[in-house]
């Protein structure tokens, strides 16, 4: 990165919405031919950087230079024109187009009016074959494609147009991790070709394993760039966030106690086969899997959202009856859900903090039959002040909230139900580090006080980090039961994989190749 | 990797929707062909598709702005005015024609007419952001009134030279209104399902934010598609005179039928999209269940019947298929 050009080139960009200030006189370069990471919480600046230069917001002072020539408040066309593409975290393709209409949607092949449907169809397949070996059955549909292959395709789009400098903004956040390690591959290629590209990402290995350089942004400012072969990510965690990420994953030392649910050959045809599974009071226990290996239909199943074909489920010593499963009951029993999909299902956006927060105990705030608005504020503020939950007030809609606030909100709902046992499920996604490590802390403390929680994760260094067991399903079995402080992600891996099966095979032999 | 197969009921659902329309429309015409006399004949299916016209001609104005503006039935793109524009078009062009103004003149006030009333809706869906559904319910009853004041409430005789050929004009022993019908419909099939404009406005439908990323300007497009359908509204109008013989009052009840082709034509195409093509399916299949049950000497009142219970269908197919998203 010492000898090649500047591709992009932003200097002391600075921009204020009312009277937050956005970003703060922030620089970024980035060279031909090398990748460059650009990390921060959320908040830190870093979606707003990305707007200025996709021409979506316009910078208060400051200047942008692509391939040195200076730029002023274009639009999106002209930006693309000026060579710079973007990879969105989001596929932007529609989902009923095919694979060559998506491609060259907005620059259609045509001859006269007529868009020239089977040469588009045949370009898109040479094109994704030569440049990223990716075959696709004929005719296939965007919503046919796993997100990596709309990646794919994404990508593909760009450099139809022939980009100096390419965007990832958290490309990753849908991908499994062998899709992961392909897309580094792409984007190492990318740089071989002399490309310049901006990566952004929550996942600071992927940093590590990518970049040349790194941009870390704090409050809308630039506090460092840093080479990440030399500075770990440990330490460029601790500029994100201005404070030591020592304890990143405080572990609770809690004696487990009697089994609080425990599952016995849980079936549900087609997604996971006899599952059989305890979890104790006091333990954190992991769950990880591939998409498609059956876990999120078993955490589903576990909670009463999709029917189980046989098995059984006990809470506390009570049998549930599998055939009236369904999540009021479970509630009642004791269980709470940290779905997924926060913004969608773990709160309601628009309802304030203190709506969301009683919602799943609206009787406990009765008085006369109505519901008490003295109350209900009591136990909100109670729960704002022991969460850390950051927001304007108790009123505020929590559609205002941060990504990690919100999921604090999600969390409150349930413990002011006083709920015992907690499915979570990626809590952490999408969620900046400084929040991260609050919320495992918040579920430290769950543990400590005699709660059982069932940790859904993708995130293996946080599922290593923070459980006492760790299950690995694969194939809708599970195939794994690992300590952590026995293994490591790499072994979690193999076994999520199919790559390898547990200890008792010695590792390394006969493995099948995936992908 | 390993993938699993969609839940049963969806599979069903897609097996439904992909098959089950053109079956349905074979079986239908099957039946007809065995049970009604003359049901086959030129002369019959000639009438059908003349018949089909006015209905048809609206439907493709809804197609093109269910496609513009995507296919959900509560926020999608709608246009409940197309029905209340062919009255007022109508009314338009017989009152110039009667007032002695010129063929040029009086034809080009009446699509000028059609074009104000799409502009209308389009500036009030594209600039002020509201829903379609809400948008076209007020200018419906805007334009219902504007009917009123120019007829009284009245039917409006008249006669010219293109309303004689419209509804006299016969090629090759098929009428002119299956003409206008077919030609129409193959015309705008080619601009929606073949142009770069149709290709980029099926983007803008599904999905504004990506097309707008692929440098397409979203709002132009959704507002030339209100456009559209307003010019379809004026001509149905042109048909519609043809057919009565003038501007009649009422034309607004074809709301429902229209609104039902053009979600009926959905299933007639194979990724389960709005689309002209299968538009023209689902109205000619209308068409022919209006017409077989006149052969059959079954009231007609069965097929306002049978069309619910085909929309009821179709949207609960769609929605269950969205649910799998």
């Amino acid at each position: 990165m010492t000898t090649a050009a500047v591709a992009l080139e932003l200097r002391g960009i600075s921009k204020n919405f009312g009277v937050t200030r956005a970003l703060d006189q922030a620089n970024l370069t980035a060279h031909y031919g090398s990748v460059h990471g650009l990390v921060g919480e959320n908040g830190a600046g870093k979606s707003t950087l990305i707007k200025v230069l996709a021409g979506i917001h316009t910078p208060d002072s400051g200047t942008v230079r692509v391939g040195g020539v200076l730029h002023a408040g274009l639009t999106p066309r002209q930006i693309e024109k000026a060579g710079l593409y973007f990879i969105h975290q989001e596929r932007l393709l529609p989902a009923s187009f095919t694979v060559g209409e998506a491609l060259f949607l907005g620059h259609e092949l045509h001859r006269g009016p007529f868009v020239l449907r089977s040469t588009q169809e045949r370009e898109a397949r040479r094109l994704l074959k030569a440049n990223f070996d990716l075959e696709l059955p004929e005719g296939v549909l965007i919503r046919d494609l796993s997100s990596a292959e709309q990646q794919v395709v994404q990508i593909t789009r760009a450099l139809l147009g022939k980009p100096r400098v390419l965007v990832f903004d958290e490309p990753t956040v849908a991908l499994v991790q062998h899709e992961v390690t392909q897309l580094q591959g792409i984007v190492r290629r990318l740089r071989g070709s002399g490309i310049a590209i901006v990566y952004i990402s929550h996942y600071l290995h992927e940093i590590e394993a990518l970049c040349d350089t790194v941009t870390v942004l704090r409050n809308g400012r630039n506090v460092a760039q840093v080479d990440p072969r030399k500075v770990p990510p440990e330490a460029i965690a601790e500029l994100m966030v201005n404070r030591a990420v020592s304890d990143m994953y405080p572990k609770s030392h809690v004696a487990p106690g009697d089994s609080v649910l425990r599952v016995r050959g849980l079936t549900k045809a087609g997604a996971y086969e006899n599952i059989a599974l305890d979890l104790r009071q006091g333990e954190i226990l992991g769950l990880t899997g591939l998409v498609g290996s059956g876990v999120k239909e078993l955490v589903r199943s576990l909670f009463g959202l999709t029917p189980v074909t046989s098995g059984s489920i006990e809470i506390k010593g009570r049998s549930q009856p599998l055939r009236t499963l369904a999540p009021h009951r479970l509630l009642r029993a004791g269980l709470a859900l940290l779905p997924e999909e926060r913004r969608r299902q773990g709160v309601a956006l628009d309802l304030s903090v203190l709506e969301n927060t009683t919602l799943a105990g609206l009787s406990r705030w009765r008085r006369w039959g109505l519901l008490s608005r003295r109350k209900e504020l009591q136990e909100t503020l109670h729960q704002m002040t022991q969460l850390g939950i950051k927001t304007a007030g108790a009123d505020a809609p929590v559609r205002t909230l941060s990504g990690g606030n919100q999921q604090k909100v999600a969390l409150a709902k349930w413990l002011s139900r006083h709920s015992d046992i907690y499915l979570l499920d990626e809590p952490s996604v999408g969620i900046d580090i400084g929040a991260k490590v609050e919320i495992y802390r918040l579920i430290g403390q769950l543990v400590e006080q005699g709660a059982a929680v069932l940790l859904v994760s993708s995130d293996l260094p946080e599922l290593l980090g923070l459980s006492d067991r760790i299950l690995v399903m694969h194939r809708g079995h599970i195939a794994g039961d690992f300590v952590p402080s026995a293994t490591n992600a790499d072994q979690l891996l193999a076994c999520a994989t199919g790559a390898a099966v547990q200890q008792d095979t010695p590792l390394g032999h006969a493995l099948p190749p995936h992908d | 990797m390993h993938t699993l197969p969609p839940p049963f009921k969806q599979r069903i659902a897609l097996l439904f929707l992909r098959r089950g329309a053109p079956l349905a429309f074979l079986l239908i015409l099957a039946v007809f062909a065995l049970t009604a006399p003359n049901f086959l004949s030129i002369g019959n299916l000639a009438n059908v598709f003349a018949q089909s016209a006015i209905l048809g001609v609206l439907a493709f104005g809804l197609t093109i702005v269910i496609i513009g503006g995507g296919s959900n039935v509560v926020t999608g793109g709608l246009d409940l005015s197309l029905a209340s524009n062919l009255g007022l078009c109508a009314a338009v062009y017989a009152s110039l024609n009667n007032a002695g103004y010129g063929a040029t003149t009086s034809i080009a006030a009446t699509v000028l007419t059609g074009m104000a009333v799409g502009a209308v809706n389009g500036a009030v869906v594209v600039w002020l952001g509201l829903p379609p559904l809400l948008a076209t319910l007020a200018s419906l009853n805007l334009i219902n009134g504007l009917e009123l004041v120019l007829t009284e409430n009245t039917v409006l005789p008249t006669s010219s030279v293109l309303l004689d050929l419209l509804s006299g004009g016969n090629w090759l022993g098929v009428p002119a209104l299956a003409w206008i019908f077919t030609g129409t419909g193959l015309l705008l099939a080619l601009l929606l399902q073949h142009s770069r404009f149709g290709l980029r406005l099926y983007a803008v439908g599904e999905y504004a934010e990506a097309a707008r990323a692929a440098g397409i300007p979203v709002r132009s497009y959704v507002f030339f598609s209100y456009i559209l359908s307003g010019i379809c509204g004026a001509l149905a109008a042109f048909l519609s005179a043809a057919w009565f013989s003038g501007s009649t009052t009422g034309s607004g009840e074809l709301l429902l039928s229209v609104v039902a082709i053009a979600f009926l034509g959905v299933v007639f195409s194979p990724r389960v999209l709005p689309s002209i093509t299968g538009t023209i399916f689902a109205t000619l299949l209308v068409g022919f269940l209006m017409n077989g049950f006149q052969l059959l000497n079954i009231s007609s009142f069965w097929v306002n019947g049978i069309q619910g219970a085909l929309i009821l269908l179709v949207v609960a197919a769609s929605s269950m298929l969205r649910a799998s998203k």
